[in-house]
């Protein structure tokens, strides 16, 4: 079997596993709730949470819709599945198969930057599942230590750690498409800093002047 | 009620879900390393993939972990559990349980006033507010990645189109962190806090310090830490900031 063929097979067998395991993980999810609730003798209340997701639900609707069409195609199949059932894209999952793809030097759309995104979402899920184990059976004395009062800097500050050093890794290639979205940006969360609390939603004209400035400086390039 | 919501029972209903997401990723995981060598792919960088994703993932887990002690004040131990481990986002999770616990009549997330009527009722929203992703996936990721492929297959802007996406992604956040020094307690007062955006910069420092070592000094097997030393170090600044 050639190797076109190889990958063939392994990606629909990819969207069938990925198919299923959303499924039965979805079925699940939802069904907890009603285990739980029999147990403790109080199901959950239909009427009140129909209510409640259409004051609340619907704005996370929209926004994992924004979240599925961004992300899908940095994420790749086997990977876009696990991402979702997985959660945690914008702190975790898309900033480590970005590192991946760049360590492992494979290109966008090509089988084997789809093998490194998935490894690279797969592994991340499994450390991410063995610490909230290991820290919910340590729980008691973690407690202490994780919720002290000098840590919590630490703790609060975890995804502008991270995007510190993720900026520095991508401007410095990019700085000609970097500037004018973080310059933007910049200016808009200044001159109203009520979409400060917004940021999920701003990645969409950010990442669209990013794109754009990129595809001109290629163009150019061509 | 918050000791029937920490119960034995509880934990095996979690427990179990999170262990067949942990298979889920095992599976994931074999099935691409193995493609990957059938793909004549070097073993070498998949066990590095493998071993830069896990350093990467450390902090942010714990900081996730954080997130599970945060609600389970208030929704026990499992649950939260369960939900940031599988699906959930740790800046969601919070919202979307303080957003229903008003829902279904109480002031406040607090185990005071939990009932298991509103505790079932709020673990039910939490899972429909935040499983859409999960829901397009499987209508949709085939023809949607597919597509991707498709597009990308020639020589393309692909690649600089997911870099530029992501240097959108970051301009946000790090924007944030500007707009909030600058303007978090009035325009332009220049009174807000600026430890978030000093972190940045000092992980983004840190980061620089690293390439150096990469590039200049031939110190390779750093690249698979890079990230994680960065943001370790931004923490620690974190911290001595807080001080």
């Amino acid at each position: 079997m050639d190797q076109t063929e190889v990958f063939k097979k392994y990606e629909s067998k990819t969207h069938h596993i990925g198919r299923i395991t959303s499924i039965i993980t979805l079925v699940m999810l939802i069904g907890a709730p009603f285990l739980i609730g029999s147990y403790l003798g109080a199901l959950p209340d239909l009427g009140a949470a129909a209510k409640a997701f259409l004051a609340v639900g619907l704005v996370w609707l929209v926004s994992s819709i924004v979240e599925f069409l961004i992300y899908t195609p940095m994420l790749g199949s086997g990977g876009g599945y696990l991402a979702f059932i997985t959660g945690n894209l914008i702190n975790m999952k898309i900033p480590c198969a970005m590192t991946a793809r760049e360590l492992a030097g494979t290109k966008v759309g090509t089988p084997e930057n789809e093998i490194i995104s998935t490894i690279s979402i797969a592994t991340s899920s499994l450390v991410t599942i063995v610490i909230l184990a290991v820290g919910v059976l340590l729980l008691v004395p973690l407690r202490p230590v994780l919720t002290s009062e000098a840590l919590q800097p630490a703790f609060s500050n975890v995804v502008p750690a991270l995007f510190g050093a993720m900026a520095y890794k991508y401007y410095r290639k990019n700085i000609r498409v970097a500037l004018v979205p973080l310059v933007v940006m910049s200016l808009l969360f200044i001159l109203v800093p009520s979409l400060i609390s917004q940021t999920s939603i701003m990645i969409i004209p950010s990442g669209a002047i990013a794109i754009l400035l990129a595809y001109l400086l290629w163009r150019k390039k061509k | 009620m918050l000791q029937q919501l920490n119960s034995g029972v509880l934990y095996l209903i979690c427990g179990a879900i999170i262990l067949f997401v942990a298979a889920v990723c095992v599976v994931f995981l074999v099935r691409a390393y193995r493609a990957g060598k059938a793909l004549g792919m070097d073993e070498a960088v998949l066990k590095k993939t493998i071993t830069a994703s896990a350093s990467f993932s450390v902090l942010p887990s714990i900081g996730i972990l954080l997130g599970v002690i945060a609600l389970s004040g208030s929704l026990g131990v499992p649950w939260p559990w369960l939900r940031l481990s599988v699906i959930g986002a740790l800046h969601y999770e919070t919202q979307v349980a303080e957003a229903a616990a008003e829902q279904v009549g109480m002031t406040s997330l607090d185990a005071s006033q939990m009932t298991a009527g509103g505790f079932s009722t709020i673990a039910l929203l939490m899972s429909i507010c935040i499983m859409w992703g999960m829901v397009l996936s499987i209508f949709f990721n085939r023809k949607y990645a597919g597509r991707q492929t498709v597009q990308r297959s020639g020589p393309g802007f692909g690649d600089q189109a997911m870099d530029a996406m992501f240097i959108g992604l970051v301009s946000v956040y790090l924007g944030s962190y500007i707009g909030e020094f600058v303007s978090g307690k009035g325009i332009f007062h220049f009174t807000g806090s600026w430890t978030s955006l000093a972190v940045a910069a000092i992980a983004a420092a840190a980061m620089a310090v690293f390439q150096y070592f990469i590039e200049h000094k031939k110190q390779k097997w750093l690249e698979s830490f890079t990230i994680a030393g960065s943001m370790l170090i931004g923490m620690i600044g974190a911290v001595l900031i807080g001080r």
